[in-house]
């Protein structure tokens, strides 16, 4: 145990130590926010990614096998134990702790002290002999807790190596694909529903998925907290943003019209270099100080674009754009038009979250056998005179089990004398 | 805020500040009646804190355990009720003595907070809120209570030898087995408050461990409070040394609550 109690310490220590970096940044953030030569430190002992790094796993990995082997070394011990456990005439005149004589109706103190599965028997000296257990299942308590911390563990560790992950997003209509996937998303329609004080209380994307190897198709709908269920993969309401339709007229004639999330950016399809970039949007601008952009509000009421334009690799402009102002390259005439959400969805495959979920709810259950199913033993034998004297052991129950013991004792009619 | 709220906030404020005036009033002046008085105040509070959290629930339309005020004002509630059942159960009115204290420094630091309703993010529309919060707050109310008799446990040994306190506290014996059964409370309810925090995490993010900060200081009050649980085990850790684990992971709990919102951000950084 010393050695499980040391991991345990030095695993508390290393999540506290890594909590306070913050993680996955780069050395350059590290040496303006904690100076250089600790941003050294930081990136040497891969503190910046500490939950993955060799030195936790290794913590971690030693105190599963330790857990596992001391559940392997201690399972036959275990299953005596309870077996004793649940023979109530195991109980051995030293185990005892608690001790009553005069005790009148012994059944109604087994009674009341919860026992109620009552044996009848002889003692070693022909005495007539009351005995009960229970919660025997107590002593398994410990070893389906670590049990189910080795399940949480393991869940945990197949998951991190196995699942996959990415994220799909856009505007109503748009389709995208499932990186790594034969799967494509089509975005069929993305609500915010607002509280009464106009705030949101509610994302939903209603989307339909489409396996491209073999066209089948499924449609669904999720929203914050209800993810759907589609083709094996969780579909999760992660985020959103501001997106626009983007107008290009070349010599004032209709060149392209796309959507566009902020972040992306539109390559002109009749100049190859030449990308427009939707570098963010403010539903309701207002120039602050020095010219610098401002948001007055959330609702849509004076919307602007700020875009940033590219040719070849060179910036050619950066600005902001009001509804109705043009942005003119040459031959090319580029408005932002129909500003509304886009939304994102995170796509996640884990076939082990269920062995995860078992495992807690394992250690749960473990814990509370461990810490509320405190075995106990009782025996009364009958005395020459006719009274009973009582003899009682309750796991982990101490000087709390002798007072309730004798509390018991207590309300039997007739004066009864602790041993 | 309603009005009937703010007239409630400052009558239990002012109650939990008069009890600890005579718990301590009832260990300096040595009158036993002065506990009985005790006893029946720190009921009184506490049933007018619920009538409080219920008008504000009734206020929000939700249960009012979502923002830094709601939640310290659960704690201080949850302190409250634990430390009422552990005085009523053990016959311990020492406890209420040295509970009051931190029942009313966690209703000041509420009172510090922002007390404005508002609606809930969509991430916090969830059912799962109700276990989640609810089950920590049963936890740290009973962690609340372990502490508090970790620190009777080390203050003990401190104290002139007094007739009357000797016989108002329990056996040092005793008090190690309340001190550990506040904590085995306290474990049971941190990891199912864990383990439901889990479970919305997954439909609300889509991953049930992030490493965010207040999941990784759970996980260390965790390990502290399992760390006591096994060092009880061994003959020679109980007592002095286990109070000293019951105190620090009582500050474990509090870094959680309160020190990883003021100093780490993560996704609980509304809590």
């Amino acid at each position: 145990m010393p050695f499980a109690i040391g991991l345990l310490c030095l695993l508390a220590a290393a999540c506290a130590l890594s909590s306070l970096v913050t993680q996955g940044q780069s050395y350059d953030w590290y040496a303006q926010t904690y100076g250089e030569r600790t941003a050294a430190v930081i990136l040497a002992l891969h503190a910046d990614d500490a939950y993955h790094s060799v030195w936790f796993i290794a913590i971690s990995g030693f105190l599963c096998l330790n857990l596992l082997l001391c559940s392997l070394t201690r399972l036959p011990g275990l299953i005596r134990r309870v077996r004793a456990g649940r023979d109530p005439l195991s109980l051995s005149a030293g185990e005892a702790t608690a001790r009553v004589s005069g005790l009148r109706d012994p059944e109604a103190f087994f009674l009341r002290l919860g026992l109620r599965r009552i044996r009848k028997g002889q003692d070693p000296e022909g005495r007539e002999l009351l005995a009960a257990a229970r919660n025997a299942a107590g002593y398994a308590g410990p070893w389906i807790c670590h049990l189910g911390v080795l399940l949480l563990i393991a869940g945990f560790a197949l998951g991190q190596m196995t699942k996959q992950e990415s994220a799909v997003w856009g505007l109503p209509g748009q389709t995208r694909m499932i990186e790594g996937t034969t799967l494509s998303v089509t975005i069929d329609d993305f609500q915010a529903a607002r509280g009464t004080a106009g705030q949101v209380s509610q994302y939903t994307t209603a989307f339909t998925v489409t396996d491209l190897s073999d066209g089948r198709r499924e449609s669904a709908s999720a929203a914050v907290n209800a993810p759907a269920s589609l083709f094996g993969r969780k579909f999760y309401q992660n985020s959103t943003g501001w997106g626009a339709d983007v107008r290009v007229l070349k010599d004032g004639k209709p060149c392209q019209l796309e959507p566009l999330c902020v972040g992306e950016g539109l390559d002109i399809r009749d100049k190859e270099g030449l990308t427009v970039l939707l570098r963010g949007f403010y539903p309701d601008y207002r120039p602050g100080a020095g010219g610098i952009p401002g948001n007055a509000s959330e609702e849509i009421r004076n919307p602007a674009y700020l875009y940033m334009a590219v040719y070849q690799g060179r910036v050619l402009g950066m600005n902001v754009l009001t509804a109705g102002e043009e942005l003119t390259i040459d031959e090319y005439t580029v408005t932002f038009e129909n500003p509304r959400l886009y939304t994102l969805l995170a796509v996640k495959q884990d076939r082990f979250t269920l062995l995860a979920l078992l495992g807690g709810a394992v250690t749960l259950a473990g814990l509370g056998l461990a810490l509320y199913f405190r075995p106990e033993k009782l025996q009364a034998v009958r005395e020459p005179d006719g009274s009973w004297t009582a003899a009682g052991w309750c796991r982990k129950g101490g000087a709390l089990y002798e007072e309730r013991f004798l509390a018991a004792a207590k309300e039997d009619t007739k004066e009864v004398h602790p041993e | 805020m309603t009005q009937a709220e703010n007239i409630l906030f400052v009558i239990v404020l002012t109650g939990y500040a008069l009890l600890m005036g005579l718990n301590f009033a009832f260990l300096a002046l040595k009158k036993e009646k002065l506990a009985s008085i005790a006893l029946i105040l720190q009921t009184a509070v506490l049933a007018l804190h619920t009538v409080m959290l219920v008008l504000r629930g009734i206020a929000a339309g939700r249960l009012p355990m979502t923002n830094q005020y709601e939640f310290a004002s659960c704690f201080a509630w949850a302190l409250c009720l634990t430390s009422l059942i552990f005085i009523r159960k053990y016959r311990f009115p020492v406890l209420g003595a040295f509970a009051a204290p931190v029942i009313l420094l966690m209703i000041g630091y509420a009172a510090m907070q922002s007390r404005e309703i508002h609606e809930l993010m969509p991430a916090l529309r969830s059912n799962w809120l109700a276990f989640h919060v609810s089950t920590a707050i049963i936890s740290y109310g009973s962690f609340g209570v372990s502490f508090v008799l970790g620190l009777l446990e080390l203050a003990r040994g401190r104290m002139k030898k007094d007739g009357f306190l000797d016989q108002h506290m329990p056996a040092p014996e005793k008090l190690d087995l309340i001190a550990y059964r506040s904590v085995s409370l306290g474990m049971l309810f941190l990891t199912m408050t864990m383990l439901t925090g889990a479970i919305w995490a997954e439909q609300a993010w889509g991953s049930y461990w992030s490493w965010d900060p207040k999941e990784t200081w759970s996980l260390v009050t965790w390990i502290v409070y399992a760390v006591y649980l096994h060092l009880r085990l061994r003959r020679n850790w109980r007592g002095r040394a286990a109070a000293i684990f019951a105190v620090v992971g009582f500050i474990c709990v509090i870094f959680t609550y309160i020190g990883v919102n003021t100093f780490l951000p993560g996704i609980h950084s509304y809590a």
